[in-house]
Parts: C-alpha cells; structure tokens; sequence
C-alpha cells in the first residue's frame, strides 16, 4: 500500500469484510508500505472498486517471488485470522466534537459495537477484541469544560446524563464511577483484550487507575478539592504505560498532568507543533510494534489534542515508543502489554485536524483517503487479527 | 508680627501650610518637569520605540519604550513593552514595570488593564483575581474593572469565567447595564444565540456605533439558530438594530432579505450612506438585485444619473432588464444627448435585447447611427440580433447581423444557423469559439456527434431553450433523438436536463432511463446513472439510488463521474440528507 494505493484507509475496511466473511488474509508488513494479500473472488473485486480501492491480480508465480522478497528483506507475513470484534466507548449522543476512530470505521465500513458506562460495568467485555477509548476523560472533570463552556446546552447534558449513570450504579459521583469504568477496562485487558486510546484518554485513564483511592478530581466535579498530596499517593503499579507523573493541581488550569507534553490548553504551556517519526522496526523479530506502524509514510505531521504526546519523562520502562518528535522531550504513539493483552496509545484528536476546536464540523475522510495518521488507528484495529506467532527470541 | 508664644506659631503654621502647598506644587511641577518632556519630544520618543518595534529590534525597542516611560507616559509605554515582551515570549518581564507604576497610579485603567492581560496570559490564575479583586477594591462602582476582565476572558474563549464575573458586577453595581457588550458577547460565546440577540439589541439602542460589533458578534450563529436572531432583531424598528440586521443578512447570504431591514430607513438614521455601504457589500458578493434596490433607493433620495446607471447595471446583472430599463429612464433626466448615447444606450440596447423587444434596440440604434463607430456598430447589431432570437425570429436576427461589416464565420451567425437547423452553418461558426461557455461547448458537442448537416428539430430544440421556453425545448431535443440516431443519448441527455433544470424528476428519470437502456456505451450513460441515481435519492429511494450509484462505478470505472458517485454512496449509507 504505497503512494500507488488510492484509498488507503479503505483498504483496511477491505481487509476486514474478507476476513469477516473467513476468507484468508495475510498482512505483508513493510512490503510496499504495508499491503493486503486477498484471495481474488468476485465480492473482493466488487467491494474493491465500489470503495475505490486500487488492488493488483497476482499470479502464483509472482506471489512466490513476493514471498522470496518478504524473506529476504526486512519484512513478514502475518496471517490474519478472523475478523476482531470490536466496540467503541463512547457517549449515547454525539459530544460537539468528532471521534477519529469512529471516523476512521465507518468510512472504511467496519462494524463496531457502541459502549458506555452501563455496558463497561455490567456486561461481560470479553465478547470483544478490541476496545477503543477516544475523548474520555477517566478523571470525571469532564475534560474541565466547565472552564469555558460550563453554561453551553450540550454540556450540562453531558453533565446531568454522567451525574444519572453515576447515581444509577450506586456511584456518589462522576469521578467515582469513571475510575470503575476506568478498572474494569483495566481487568478486560489484563484477561486478554486490546486497548487503544487517543486524546485525553490516554493520560487520564492511567490517572484514574493510579488514583483509585486518591481524591484527584476538583470540587467542580464532586464538590471537595483535590487531595493536596495526590501526587504522593498514586499508585502507578497498576498504570499500563505510565508512572510518577505530576498532577495539575489547579481547578482552573485545563491540563491534567504533566504526562502531555503539548498542554495545548493551556496558553502559557503550549508547545508547538512539529512532526513526528514512526520507528522502523524488524519485522521478523517486532510483528507487533511493525504492524503498528505500517504506513507509506515515515514523518507525519503532528496534530494536538487534549493530550498530545507523552513525555519521556513519565513512560514505564517496558512501554514500546513507536513514534517521536525528534529533540522532543516527548513522544507520539505507544505501544505495551499488561497482563494477557495490550494497549495502544496516540496522541491527538484527530490527524487530519491539527487543532480540532469544539463544534467544528467533523473531518470528511473523503477527503483524505490516503491519511497516513488515519493509518495508524487502523493498524490497531486490524492487530487483534493477527494470528499469534512465536517470538523469533 | 505679635502676640503670645502661640501667636507666633499659628501665623508660621498658616504660612507654613502655604508655604508647604506652594513647595507641593513647586516639587510637584519639578517632578513632573523632570517625568514630562515636552510634548513633542514625547512623541518622537514614542515613535522612536515604535520604530524600533516594527523593525523587530526587540532588546533596542524595550529601551525605548522604558525611556517613554521615564518621560512621564506610563501607559503607552507599559503597552509598548507587553507587545514586545510577548513577542520575545517574556511575559513576565513587563510585571516589574507595571508594578512600580500601578504604586504611583493605582486606579489606571490601562495599567490594570494590562496587568490582567499579562497574569492571564502567563496562567497565574489566581494572580490575576488578585488583582482585579484589588482593582475593584479600589474602586468599586466603577464598572471598568468587570468590563476589561470580563472582556478578556471572553476573548480567551473562557464564556463560563466571564460570566462569573458578570455576575458578580451585577451585584455589585446594582445592574449590568453599564456592561450591555459584555453581556451580549458572553450569549454569543455561550451559543445563547436568542438571549445574544436580545442583549445585542438593547446594547444597541443605547450605543448606536456597536453595530460592527454586533455584527461580528451574533454573524457566526449557525444556520439553525439565525431565524430566531432574526426575529428578534426584527421586533426593533431602531436604526442601529435594522442596520445590523442588513448585514447580517447580507453575510448569511439573504441579501434581498438584508435589504428589507434597511430599506424602511430614513434620512434622520442616515440612511444614504448605510445604503451606499450596503449597495457596495451586495455589489462585491454578487447580489446584484439587491445592490440594485440599494442604488435605486439612493437615487430616489438623491438623483444622480451615476448611481441610475449603476442600478441600471446591476439590474440587467440580476437578469431583470425590465427594471434596467425603469433606472435608465432616471438616468436620462438631466443628461445631454451625447452623454445618453454614450453611458444610456449600451445599456439600454442590452435591456431590450434581454427582454426581445428587438424592434425598439434597432430603433434606439439606428437614431444613432451617424456617431456609432464599426466597432460599435457591430457590437449593437450582435445585441439587435441576440433580441430578434429572443423574440422568436431568426431571419430578423440575420438581417440584423447582415447589416454590420462582420466576419462570415462569426459567432452569432453561427448561433442563428443552429437556430434555423442549419447544422453546417453553425459548425463553420463555431470553429473558434470566443469563450467557452456551457451552451458552446454543448452545441460543439452535438456537432460533432452527429453528421447530420440540418435538422429543423434540433434548431427549434435550441432557439426554444434562448427563448426560455424550457417545456418545449425539453419535448423538441427528445423528438430530435429520433431524428438524429448518431447523437441520440447526448439529445436525450440534454432533454433530460432541461427537465431536471425544471424540477421534474419523473420525467427526466425517463428519459435517463432510455439513455442506459438502449445506449449503455455511450459517453451519457454515466451521467444518466449518476442523476438518476440522486433523482431517486432526493424521492428517498435509497436502494434504487444505491443501485445506480455502484451501477455507475461498476460499469465505467474509467469516468470522471465516479468520485461524485462514491460521495453520493457514501451519503446514502450514512443516511445524510439530500441536497
């Protein structure tokens, strides 16, 4: 899938529908930016053109030759077993802002189940492979919204909806019920489940399980101040991908922590945007990090989010980096296990909109078939698929 | 001097009280001579700081503004340095200044105003309370200290803390009457585009020169919240409401609308120049008939054949060249023969040539042969003869034509040889085309589809449609499919616009029907499964327009249709509503 591919994120959706309909897939890592080897039936042909999708017959002549190359380079074949099911947390009714993933999965026309609170807490989440956490802030501030929009329509909704969950699940508030929220899906990965996150997620779902028992959520939320010795008492053991970070302790300062690197919100913090690297890994001997990072791009363009990059400074030893900003004290786009699963985090809100502002109109993907940050979440969607191959060490 | 031990003392104390007076003045107007340099010299001083800023000579400027500081003009100079400071990313290195002046002159509101901007901008949120805590402290009726914090925060995009802050100068001053902009900014902020609307208008009443502000304001409510701003500000017959309203119109895209908020002004809300502005707006965005109520209205008010012309202009622009006609009867009043013939009569032969009174053009033209150059000549009889097809008469049209020393291959006759069938005649023509305007190139198309060398239906076909007779067009290009086997789809194709031009889906899904039936090689088909296929959609046939859609792609590929058919399927599987 090199600049000769005309609808990149399509392809993935491509992928998805023949191993949903169990026919065999392989994902060749590195060969030409990543490709797809489809069996070629007449429904591939057809969802194919109709989505716009370039694809190239190939013989077994030539597929031999491929194979030959894929030993020979720094490159692998990962088959791709069945069809991951996947769910998307997120609130019943759109919040005024867009969700990349939920973008990113229905323009390339994979199904996805939508969650909330009430499913997280009381349904069984091994059903599904992959969870995908987006805007989410696991701290119960609401992102801190109330900073500017705290009279706006569509945030007392928000609001008054989060307050019902809380109180419906014997929650005393918000805060309280998303750290539940916030350890079950911790559970759901430790038995086995995929993770990936993006924005204000990231951090703050590592805050919330690090705080369980920590009052780290301003009065705003649920009436007390924040424990002034919070940060003495996180407990980072149970954190997937971070450790010792420093919290905002200011109700009025729109950060969380100082794990964003960009705090684009925060006026007098803000770095600027540069780009950032994904790292070429070994194919053979990293399936999982090269999976991540397949893409006909190496340097992307950065985009801010609520959380925008991680800083060094508060990454756990065993944490994967599979993207940088060069001379950044930070990095984009991380990658670990805990327990039986993994997670995936990345930094942004939305890679087409470097600053996504709140009632913009939602990025038409149709615009940008060929996103190289778009690929990225799509990679994540796809992995859980990957048929589980012995380590090369 | 007498009197007792305290005598003495009492006198010495009254001349010492105006002794000391007169030492305060003396030392005061030294002071101040030594802080106040003469006014000119403070000016140079300013300029020289400003100088240096523009030229980015930061550290230099940064002197300089402190020197303008030393003269005696704190406030410029605090304001100097917050800008070149920022720029240099030193926020802070202002607050030094700022604090040693605010010692000296603690009520000032530029001063203060700064120093909240500074603590803001540096995220010392609890500074900066302070800080207006101590400013409204000290004076505390005074509503300057809500207004600038407030004000900031609003611009911060912080409506929530603003609003905190209002409330609190409702409290404190009784009322917020003193702070209607910030109220009504705050709405807006907020998405209360009612309760915007309805501050903005009392903000109005009493400040009539907020209207841009107003404007800029309540201009970015989404479409969905505009008829309620609307309303509101329509309930107001005050100048400076229906001032604001015009533009917002205008900018929303309503410019007829725009226009009737305006129009009812009188000369006491000077009317004049809120029309002038208005027309210029409307005459920049394209919105000609409301540029034109705008200059007729100004002329009305003040005769002055220039602005007739222009209404004239801007009419025939809109395509009402019957109202064209009424301005240019204005515009002649006053006016000299040779002025009339210079700036009325183009014009004028245009508007009749538009409405095909082509008799009275040939008239107006030929009255005024003797001054007309070739050039002239020539351009008239093209417009005569544009008027004589618009009347239904083709051979007026060639006579008119006849008249003038053109080329044989020029375009109008070109276009009056399609009109009366003569296929040839009108390919010889359009060899050149000067411009390549939609119609052109759909003759040119036909023309060389087809072999044929006359046809009186494909004329009929094309003179109906400049006569605007878009019913019989529509019937004469299908009869004319029969006719014409070779160019057959693109005559049907062209029927078929012709009734999706007029609304009538029903009938033009027929005739793309046909097309795909019977000639699904041809260059057509993908146009008629494309329209087709939104036809379908519009009626909310979502698996019929489906079909045509993948249909589209499947079948040809290779078309320049294809990414518009990906959209359109893109939309029906995501439910979007249909343009």
């Amino acid at each position: 899938m090199d600049d000769a591919q005309q609808n990149h994120l399509k392809s993935y959706g491509l992928a998805f529908t023949a191993l949903k309909l169990g026919t065999r897939v392989e994902w060749f890592l590195n060969y030409r930016g990543g490709s797809f080897l489809l069996l070629d039936d007449p429904a591939a042909r057809r969802k194919a053109a109709l989505d716009g999708v370039t694809v190239e017959a190939i013989g077994d002549a030539a597929l031999a030759q491929v194979r030959r190359d894929i030993a020979a380079g720094n490159m692998d074949a990962i088959s791709l077993e069945k069809a991951p099911r996947i769910a998307i947390y997120a609130p019943p009714k759109s919040p005024p802002w867009d969700d990349a993933v939920t973008l990113a999965l229905r323009y390339a026309g994979i199904e996805y189940t939508q969650i909330w609170d009430d499913e997280v807490l009381k349904s069984d989440l091994s059903k599904f492979d992959w969870i995908h956490l987006h805007h989410e802030d696991f701290t119960g501030q609401m992102n801190k919204l109330y900073l500017g929009f705290r009279d706006a329509p569509w945030f007392l909704e928000q609001r008054d909806r989060d307050q019902a969950t809380a109180q419906r699940n014997g929650f005393a508030n918000i805060p309280a019920l998303k750290k539940a929220v916030a350890a079950r899906l911790r559970d759901f990965v430790e038995k086995g489940g995929f993770l990936f996150a993006m924005c204000g997620a990231t951090d703050t779902i590592e805050l919330a399980m690090a705080a369980q028992n920590v009052d780290i959520a301003g009065p705003f939320s649920d009436g007390t101040p924040m424990d002034p010795d919070a940060d003495s008492k996180m407990d980072w053991q149970h954190t997937f991908a971070f450790q010792n970070a420093h919290l905002e302790m200011s109700s009025g300062v729109n950060s969380m922590s100082d794990i964003d690197g960009h705090q684009v919100n925060v006026p007098a913090r803000r770095a600027p945007l540069g780009q950032f690297t994904l790292f070429n890994f070994s194919a053979k001997f990293d399936p999982v990090a090269s999976m991540l990072v397949q893409n006909h791009r190496n340097v992307i363009p950065d985009f801010y989010g609520v959380t925008t990059s991680f800083t060094r400074a508060t990454l756990k030893p065993g944490d994967t980096i599979l993207a940088t900003e060069e001379g950044a004290p930070w990095v984009k786009y991380l990658h670990g296990d805990y327990g039986k699963g993994s997670w995936t985090y990345l930094g942004g809100h939305d890679p087409e909109d470097p600053q996504h502002n709140i009632g913009a109109l939602p990025t038409d993907l149709a615009l940008h078939p060929n996103s190289p940050g778009y690929r990225l979440i799509l990679n994540n969607v796809l992995f859980p698929a990957a048929k589980k191959k012995p380590l090369k060490t | 001097m007498s009197g007792g031990p305290n005598a003495g003392r009492r006198v010495t104390g009254k001349r010492a009280r105006r002794f000391m007076s007169a030492v305060a003045l003396l030392s005061g107007a030294l002071l101040s001579g030594a802080r106040d340099a003469p006014a000119q010299a403070q000016n140079a001083m300013v300029n020289r700081a400003f100088d240096l800023e523009q030229a980015g000579k930061f550290r230099d400027a940064i002197a300089a503004w402190r020197a303008v500081i030393a003269a005696g003009d704190g406030s410029q100079g605090v304001l100097g340095l917050e800008r070149v400071f920022s720029q240099m990313a030193q926020d802070d290195s202002v607050l030094p200044a700022l604090d040693t002046l605010l010692r000296d002159k603690p009520i000032d509101r530029v001063l203060r105003g700064v120093q909240l901007r500074v603590l803001r901008s540096l995220g010392r949120d609890q500074e900066t309370r302070k800080a207006f805590d101590e400013w409204t402290r000290l004076l505390p009726h005074d509503p300057a200290p809500y207004r600038e914090y407030a004000g900031q925060l609003l611009n911060d995009g912080r409506a929530a803390a603003a609003d905190t802050v209002l409330q609190e100068a409702s409290r404190a001053l009784g009322s917020t009457k003193a702070l209607v902009i910030e109220v009504a900014q705050l709405r807006a902020a907020l998405g209360l585009w009612t309760a915007a609307a309805v501050a903005w208008r009392e903000a109005l009443l009493a400040e009539p020169y907020l209207e841009q502000a107003a404007v800029f304001s309540l201009s970015s409510a989404a479409a969905i919240h505009r008829d309620s701003v609307r309303a509101i500000l329509r309930e107001s017959t005050a100048a400076p409401v229906r001032k604001v309203l015009g533009s917002l119109e205008l900018q929303w895209g309503a410019a007829r609308d725009g226009w009737r908020a305006i129009a009812g002004l009188t000369v006491a809300d000077s009317a004049f120049d809120t029309w002038k502005e208005f027309a210029e707006d409307a005459e920049r965005q394209g919105a000609w008939l409301a540029a034109r109520d705008a200059l007729a209205a100004m002329n009305r008010q003040r005769p002055n054949a220039a602005l007739a012309l222009r209404a004239a202009g801007t009419a025939l622009a809109g395509g009402e060249p019957a109202s064209a006609l009424d301005q240019l009867e204005a515009a002649k009043k006053g006016m000299q023969p040779f002025q009339i013939r210079l700036q009325v009569l183009p014009l004028e032969v245009r508007a009749l040539a538009a409405l095909g009174r082509a008799a009275e053009a040939e008239r107006l033209v030929r009255e005024s042969d003797e001054y007309l150059d070739a050039r002239a000549r020539q351009s008239y009889a093209r417009q005569v003869a544009w008027g004589w097809i618009r009347a239904g008469q083709v051979e007026k049209a060639r006579a008119a034509l006849g008249g003038a020393n053109g080329e044989d291959e020029d375009e109008v006759t070109a276009w009056i040889a399609l009109y009366d069938g003569d296929l040839a005649g009108a390919r010889a023509g359009l060899r050149r085309p000067a411009e390549a305007t939609p119609d052109v190139v759909t003759v040119i198309a036909l023309l060389g589809r087809t072999r044929a060398d006359s046809s009186r239906t494909v004329g009929a076909a094309f003179l109906a449609l400049a006569r605007g007779d878009s019913v019989q067009a529509a019937v004469r290009f299908e009869r004319a499919a029969d006719e014409l086997s070779d160019a057959a789809p693109l005559l049907l194709a062209l029927a078929a616009r012709v009734q999706g031009a007029r609304r009538q889906d029903g009938a033009a899904a027929v005739l793309w029907q046909r097309i795909l039936q019977r000639y699904a090689a041809a260059p057509e088909a993908a146009e008629a499964d494309l329209e087709w296929g939104r036809s379908l959609r519009r009626k909310g046939d979502t698996k019929g327009a489906t079909e045509r859609f993948e249909h589209l792609i499947l079948s040809y590929p290779q078309s320049a249709l294809v990414p518009q058919a990906r959209r359109e399927l893109e939309a029906v599987r995501n439910g979007a509503s249909s343009v």
